[in-house]
Parts: structure tokens; sequence; C-alpha cells
């Protein structure tokens, strides 16, 4: 096999410099009265590492730029970190965290099929969960007094859609948007149905959207979509509502345009499958024109946030550019917006204790535009930040590049290939 | 009726893909009687080898088939001799837990080494479709498709028709009597286990530029091999083929006719009643499980 002895070590002394540079810069800072540690929760092994691992790198990014700005509660903000590879790995690794770390604060843990798990582990020790990025709507259903989610639901995902395809691309289609036809395919996992389901409900109920297919399949074991987009086709559907995981956005792209498979728009949710760098990696132009509803990216307007919201958005970007090398991804953004809502948080509570700090959670009232990614704050009972106020924004593949194009009051690039043309002619 | 064509190719070309993997896995099957759960580790090694070579030297997979080969076959010689050879004759339970070993060893040296993202492979054919009618297909899965029966019709001639083979088939057949007539079995279940890495590790570098690389990229496909492996017959080359195509038919035809969800369904209820009325295999005679080709 090829080895590359010097690239790792590259990365070695890149990451030691890193962490050195973190170091001294913590110490540079204001002057932080010890240290407060929180456990934090990642898939840093297994099927879903590479994502969890690019969240923890934004929970570090802003925990930086946290302790430049004065810790928490006057403390500079350290992590333990647990590898939750698989839900028992996630319950197991938030009960070491809090029994032998001795936490009173978990975040985590980027996917849906963890954050049930660890939080539950949490629960059962009166430990606070405060999740930044899985979605599963049934999370933040279970009457926990101690979980917290900073980060949409998966029906808010599904409701962002089909407001985009009613009010944005059905008026471009010269339709109405009970004459559009809609195919449903979705990845089989609590997230996937999470967001379609909502968004089934509510094209039907509220818009009268034809649903002419409902597909749900094993992400872990599809190695082939031929025989599906072969009964797609038969349907002739408008919109594709694709919810994918991580390859299969790939091989669903590539087999439908291998069949010629003719659509108007594809339109997914999430930072996983279309909504992955890995997406644009893997086919450049020929991946221009699916819709990935998710964090700001590349065309965002800046002066539609607060002063103070703008400032904190330059200041995370250049970091995430200088650390990471590119542009904040989502998972980037949602550690990043979580960690930073925690901060807020913590320094109104000035304590851990669970009544305190869920006292302090209640009475946040920012709106949209206030904080990271444009996101506003208002908590729910259940622990659940509300969906109107978590902004979220459709971006498109173009040219290898994922901008944001819509609402356009919050952006400065346009959708293109509305409806798509020809799969040789989106360029 | 329109999609049939389709549905047909469809079948065809992921059955060559399934098949080029559980070659191998029936081959050390058969052979040594040790079910490899790293099997699909070995895969993906296969897929980042060509990955490595097409972003490193912008070698194409089909060049590096011919350094694979050697390769995998050294590979197989290493660890045979670290970790296969002492646990060969040992129980079932043992070879399980090391090959399970090496397999969470080698998804997580690749995890260490290369990180997990998803890494792609695009050669000039990847991009290239075919159209027979109303079928439209890629032309890097006929080429895996090709040399999957290809590989195959090899391996079945290299077992019936050659010394070397006929040995193996002895030793599978009664190790015992084989090592009573002067058989070094040792070195038959080296050469077992590394042809059968040749195998998996050729089907990783022509699955390259149809999937995508990552570490735990085997696990995708391994467990349809073992589905595969037990249709076609412990040990049965020519039915692996074939179990291939069965298992690719159920897939691509219960997506379409069914729905995507209930191809596992159908695949394992087949799977579940093989094993119970027909434990050689659809096509193995009675006990051929024991033959070893």
């Amino acid at each position: 096999m090829p080895r590359r002895p010097a690239l790792i070590t590259v990365v070695l002394l890149t990451a030691l410099t890193l962490v050195s540079a973190a170091l001294i810069g913590g110490s540079e800072g204001q002057a932080l009265q010890g240290e407060y540690k929180i456990g934090v929760l990642e898939p840093l092994t297994g099927a879903l590492a590479f994502e969890g691992k690019r969240h923890l790198e934004g929970y570090e990014i802003m925990r930086d730029l946290i302790n430049e700005r004065g810790g928490v509660m006057g403390k500079k903000l350290t992590f333990v970190v647990g590898d939750a590879v698989d839900p028992t790995a996630a319950a197991s690794e938030a009960n070491r965290l809090i029994t032998r770390e001795g936490v009173k604060i978990i975040t985590g843990t980027y996917s849906s099929t963890l954050c049930g798990a660890a939080s539950e582990a949490a629960s059962r020790q009166n430990v606070i969960y405060w999740e930044s990025s899985c979605v599963d709507p049934r999370f933040s259903r279970r009457g926990l007094k101690n979980v917290f989610r900073t980060e949409i639901d998966g029906t808010g995902f599904g409701w962002y859609n089909i407001e985009f395809i009613a009010k944005h691309l059905a008026p471009r289609f010269n339709m109405k948007p009970n004459q559009l036809k809609i195919a449903f395919l979705s990845e089989d996992s609590s997230y996937g149905q999470g967001v379609t389901e909502a968004a089934r409900e509510r094209a039907k109920k509220e818009f009268g959207m034809q649903e002419v297919a409902m597909e749900y399949y094993a992400f872990a074991t599809t190695n082939d979509f031929s025989p599906l987009v072969a009964k797609l086709k038969q349907v002739n559907p408008d919109i594709v509502h694709h919810i994918a995981r991580g390859n299969d956005a790939v091989l669903f792209w590539r087999q439908s345009r291998e069949q010629n498979f003719q659509f108007k728009a594809l339109v997914h949710a999430g930072a996983t499958g279309y909504g992955s760098p890995d997406f644009g990696k893997a086919l450049g132009a020929e991946g221009n024109g699916p819709f990935v509803l998710a964090e700001p990216s590349t065309g965002l307007r800046l002066e539609a946030f607060r002063p103070e919201a703008q400032k904190l958005e330059r200041d995370f970007t250049e970091a995430v550019k200088k650390r990471a090398g590119t542009e904040p991804y989502a998972s980037h953004r949602l550690a990043g917006a979580g960690l930073w809502l925690l901060k807020l948080v913590l320094d109104k509570s000035k304590s851990d204790d669970l009544d305190k700090f869920r006292s302090a959670v209640l009475s946040l009232d920012l709106p949209v535009g206030s904080m990271l990614n444009g996101w506003g704050v208002k908590f729910a009972e259940n622990g659940q930040n509300a969906n109107e106020r978590v902004q979220h924004y459709m971006l498109q593949w173009q040219n290898g590049q994922m901008v944001t194009v819509w609402p356009e009051e919050f952006s400065t690039l346009r959708a293109k290939w509305i409806p798509l043309g020809p799969w040789d002619q989106r360029k | 009726m329109g999609a049939v064509p389709q549905l047909v190719v469809s079948t065809v070309l992921l059955g060559g893909i399934y098949a080029l993997i559980s070659v191998g896995l029936t081959l050390i099957f058969g052979i040594m009687r040790v079910v490899n759960f790293a099997h699909g580790e070995f895969l993906m090694l296969g897929m980042y080898l060509a990955f490595w070579s097409f972003t490193l030297w912008h070698l194409d997979p089909y060049v590096v088939l011919l350094v694979a080969a050697p390769l995998f076959f050294l590979i197989g010689l290493l660890t045979y001799a670290l970790v296969m050879r002492g646990v060969v004759k040992a129980s079932h339970n043992v070879q399980i837990f090391t090959t399970v070993g090496l397999s969470i060893v080698l998804q997580n040296a690749a995890l260490v080494a290369w990180t997990g993202d998803f890494r792609f492979v695009r050669p000039w054919h990847s991009a290239v479709v075919l159209r027979l009618g109303d079928a439209a297909f890629n032309l890097s899965q006929v080429v895996a498709f090709v040399v999957a029966v290809l590989f195959t019709a090899a391996l079945v001639a290299f077992m019936r028709w050659t010394r070397a083979g006929r040995i193996m088939r002895a030793t599978a057949q009664d190790v015992e009597a084989a090592t009573l007539m002067g058989i070094d079995t040792d070195r038959v279940y080296r050469l077992a286990w590394s042809i059968g890495l040749v195998c998996v590790g050729i089907a990783g570098v022509l699955m390259s530029p149809l999937y995508s690389v990552y570490p735990t990229a085997g696990l995708q496909f391994v467990l349809l091999a073992y589905v595969v492996v037990v249709l076609g017959g412990l040990g049965d080359m020519v039915g692996a083929l074939l179990g291939s195509l069965i298992v690719a038919g159920v897939e691509v035809a219960g997506s379409y006719y069914l729905g995507s969800a209930w191809k596992e369904v159908i695949y394992f209820l087949l799977f579940i009643a093989v094993l119970v009325f027909r434990p050689a295999g659809l096509f193995g005679q009675r006990g051929a499980e024991t033959l070893g080709a």
C-alpha cells in the first residue's frame, strides 16, 4: 500500500503547532480564573467519523474564540472528549465523562443515531445534555428536563424544504404548488424519516402537492440505485425530495445522469449526502443543481445580521479558514453556534446547577440575525430552540461549490438551472 | 415493461461486482474452512490502493491491477504468517474472533492514516455511459463484470486442472489424509489465503471508479458476499457467480416492484431457507461444501 510518512509527519506537526497555539492563545487572552471542563461526545471512528471530526473541529475553534472573549463564567473553557462510534458507545462514553471526568455538561454528538442514547445516559445522572447538531424530532419529545437542543429539529427541515419548493421553485416553474408532482426518497434512519415525514405532511396538507413516489432505503447496504431511478422515471416527478446520508447522494445522482432521468429540481436537507463537501469533490461541475437546506455558506449577505453577530461570523469564518483551510462547513457551524449559545447561557446562569441553567436557557430571547449563522434564540419548555429562530438557508451546488441562494434577503447569489435542463447543459 | 431491459442489465452488472468480492471469500472458506470477517477490509485496501495510485501518480485503476495482484499476494503471505497461521487449525470461535479483530485493526488503521473522508477515483471510463436499447450502464461496471467472469473461470480451471489445485482440493476434502500423503497443508492454506486476498484486492481496485473509498467501505458489500457464498455453496466458485446474480436480481427486482425497503427481507429469507433446506448451497451437491471447488 502507498505510504505517506511525509504527509503524516506534516499533519502531526501541524496538529502540534495548532494545539500549542491554542494553549498559548488561551493564556494570552483575558485573565481567566481557573478552568471549566465540559464533555464532548463525537463519532471519531467508524462510518460517521468524517463528519464527527469536523464537528469537533468546529467546537474547538469556537472554544478558542470563547476563551479569547472571557471564557465561560469567567473561566477558561476546556474539553474532555469521548468517542461515540455508535449508540452503545455514546451511552457508555457519556457515563465515563460523568463518573470519571466529573463533567456537569455534555455536548455533541453530530448524529441523530447517537444523540438519543447519549442524552438518556446524561439524563439518568441528572447532567445537562446540550445537543448542537442532531435533528431527530423525537429527541425533544421525551419530557427530559436536562436536555436541550440548539439546532432545528427534523420537522423544521421538512417545513423549510416545502416552503422553498412552494414559494420559490413553483413560481419559477410557472406552476402552482398543487400542480407539482413530488417524489420522496430517503435513507431510513431516524433523521431521514423525521425530515421526510414532516415534508410529506406539509406538502400534502398545506399545498396539495401530488406525491408520486415514496421510497425508504437502507443507506449502508444500497449499492445500486438503477432500479429506483427506472421506477422514478416512470412516474416523472417535477421535484425529487431526497434525504441522503453519504455515498448514496453521489450514486443516485450519477445513476440518474446515466439513465437520463430528468426532473426539475432535487432538494435535500442537512450536512450529510448532498450537504457534504464530498459531493462536490466527487462530481465537480457534474454535480451542478441540487439544493441543500443547511447553514449558510459562500454568498451569505452578512449585512442582514446584527452588528455583534457580523463580528462573530467574520471571526469564526477566519478561524476556520486558518485552521481547516476551507470555508466553514455545516458541521463547523452547527458546533460553533451551539457552543456559543452555551456560553451565553452559562454567562447568564453563572452556574451549572440544572434549575438555574434551565431558567437561563428559557429566559433567552434573541431575534433572527443575533448570532453565528444568523440564528436567533427562544427555547421552548421541551428544551428545543424554536425552529423559526434557527434560520436556515437553501444552498445550491454550483461548479463544485455550495453557495447560499435563499432566502434572497440573506444571500448575494442566486439559484441557477431552474428548472434543471438536460444533464450536459448545466454548466 | 419499459424498465425491464434496464433491470436485466442492472442485475447482470451488479451481480458481477458481488461475484468479484465473493469468489475470494468462497475460496478461502472452501479450502481453509475459515470465514474471513476481514474480507471487506481487504476490499477497502484495494480501493485505497487504486485511489492513492490515481491521486499521486495518475495511474488508471486498470494499470494498478498489474501491481495489485502481486501486492495482495504478498499481503496474503504476510497476514497468513503473522495472523492466520496460528488459528487456521483452531476452533471456529477463535477464527471468528481473530478475523473480526483483524477487520477492526485494518479499519481503524485506515481511519488514522487516511481519515474518514470519502475519496473518489474518477478515471475517464467512470463517466462513459453506454446505451443498449432502453438500458443505460457504465463502462467501469462492464469491465468489472467481464473481469469477474474471467477470474471465476480462471480459478475454476486452476482448481480443476492444475496439480496445485488438486492438492488444494485434496486438503479441503480430508486434511489428515492429505498430510499423510505428504502434502504440506500449511503451504496449501497459505496459498489459498493469498489467492483469496488477490481476488478481493483486485475487486477493490475495479470497484474504485464506481464507489466512494473510505475506511468502512468494505462493510457495505461484505454482508452481501456472505449471502452469496451461502447461496452458491460454500467453497463453490461457479456457485458464487450464480449466487451473485441471484442476489443482484432479488435486489434489483425487489427495489423496483416492491420497494427498496423489501429487498433485504427477501434475500435474507432466501439465505435462511438455503441454510435450512440446502446447506450445501443452491447449486452444490449434498456434501459438496466439503469438496473445496
